[in-house]
């Protein structure tokens, strides 16, 4: 009984196990991770196409969740942080906002139990389109240096901006993409991992010699049930932290001079 | 630039400054130090430039938050 418990869970887990293989022969291409990616876009588009379809003046259910999503996004992001002309960004956003919720709930959904921004890569990319989105809309306003001033000069004495303005660009053009890459990751990595961590914890614990120690692993399997209701607040929390501290940064090059 | 959002901003502008705040406190650490370490490396010292740029730096970043931060 408990060799085979044993025999059907790889344990210990190698890093290897993050990476399944790749699906078919193209390659990178087609994998667990981008087949869960297409679903979540697949599944956002069908949602909001179909609930904005024939759109009644007294909502129905659907339309009225759709729609709560999207005016969340609209007034209490686009608008709260970045002010009138954020309206402009509410659909990006909201894009942002809904993917990358779908994205983190796959990583509680039983049966596909990880999500596609618990691998680097797709974090990544959102993080350097809202790169691009903020640096363009930056160079726009402001020219390129002026954009470049706009970003890294603080009003201080002369001899205080040599020692100021490395920290400064390293805070802008660095740091800020890359902590956003950085955090929504991390998050989902480590609630991956830690899902895993008392899941086979409570094998190990099942399959040990000590008739004592056997009981613990339900205690451990408690703890599974426990932060998988966690780790749907962390999923919601982080997407919406993104989508927050995007318009927080396209808020900063927008401002006027200071 | 993460300090100059915009006047109005709702609930949590708190622990983004917080972020902020950390955020130029490292960096200023690390820029400088990375800065000390190279010439440490130029002239062959022992991390005494390595020191003087996190002290530096750590002071940098200091400026920085009661600067973009503070009242």
């Amino acid at each position: 009984m408990s060799g085979l418990i044993l025999a059907e869970v790889p344990f210990p887990p190698t890093v290897r196990d993050i990476f399944p293989p790749n699906i078919g022969d193209v390659g990178p291409w087609l994998s667990k991770f981008t087949l869960l990616i297409l679903l979540a876009v697949t599944i956002v588009l069908v949602y909001f196409l179909v609930s904005y379809r024939n759109p009644q003046v007294v909502p129905t259910k659907k339309q009225w969740l759709a729609e709560s999503i999207y005016g969340f996004v609209r007034e209490g992001v686009a608008k709260d942080v970045i002010g009138h002309q954020g309206l402009r960004f509410a659909p990006y956003l909201a894009s942002l906002f809904t993917f990358i919720l779908v994205a983190n709930v796959f990583a509680i959904v039983p049966g596909i139990q990880i999500s596609p921004m618990s691998h680097i890569a797709f974090p990544a990319v959102l993080a350097l389109c809202t790169y691009g989105l903020y640096l363009y809309q930056g160079f726009k306003k402001h020219g390129f240096l002026g954009y470049l001033k706009h970003a890294t000069y603080l009003p201080a004495p002369w001899y205080m901006q040599p020692l100021l303005l490395p920290i400064e660009a390293l805070q802008a053009f660095i740091l800020q993409p890359a902590t956003l890459a950085l955090r929504l990751f991390a998050n989902m990595f480590a609630g991956h991992m830690l899902l895993l961590v008392f899941t086979l914890g409570g094998f190990a614990l099942l399959n040990a010699e000590s008739i004592f120690i056997k009981p613990i692993s339900v205690l451990s399997w408690g703890m599974t049930i426990l932060l998988t209701f966690f780790e749907l607040l962390v999923a919601a929390l982080q997407a919406y932290v993104f989508t927050l501290l995007t318009a927080n940064y396209l808020a900063g090059t927008l401002a006027e001079e200071h | 630039m993460a300090g100059n959002q915009t006047p109005k901003q709702s609930g949590s502008s708190g622990s983004n400054e917080g972020w902020a705040a950390v955020g130029y406190l490292i960096s200023g650490i690390a820029v400088w130090g990375f800065i000390g370490w190279l010439v440490d490396q130029w002239l062959g010292s022992d991390g005494i430039a390595t020191a003087i740029g996190c002290v530096l730096g750590a002071a940098g970043g200091i400026y920085l938050v009661v600067k973009r931060l503070g009242a």
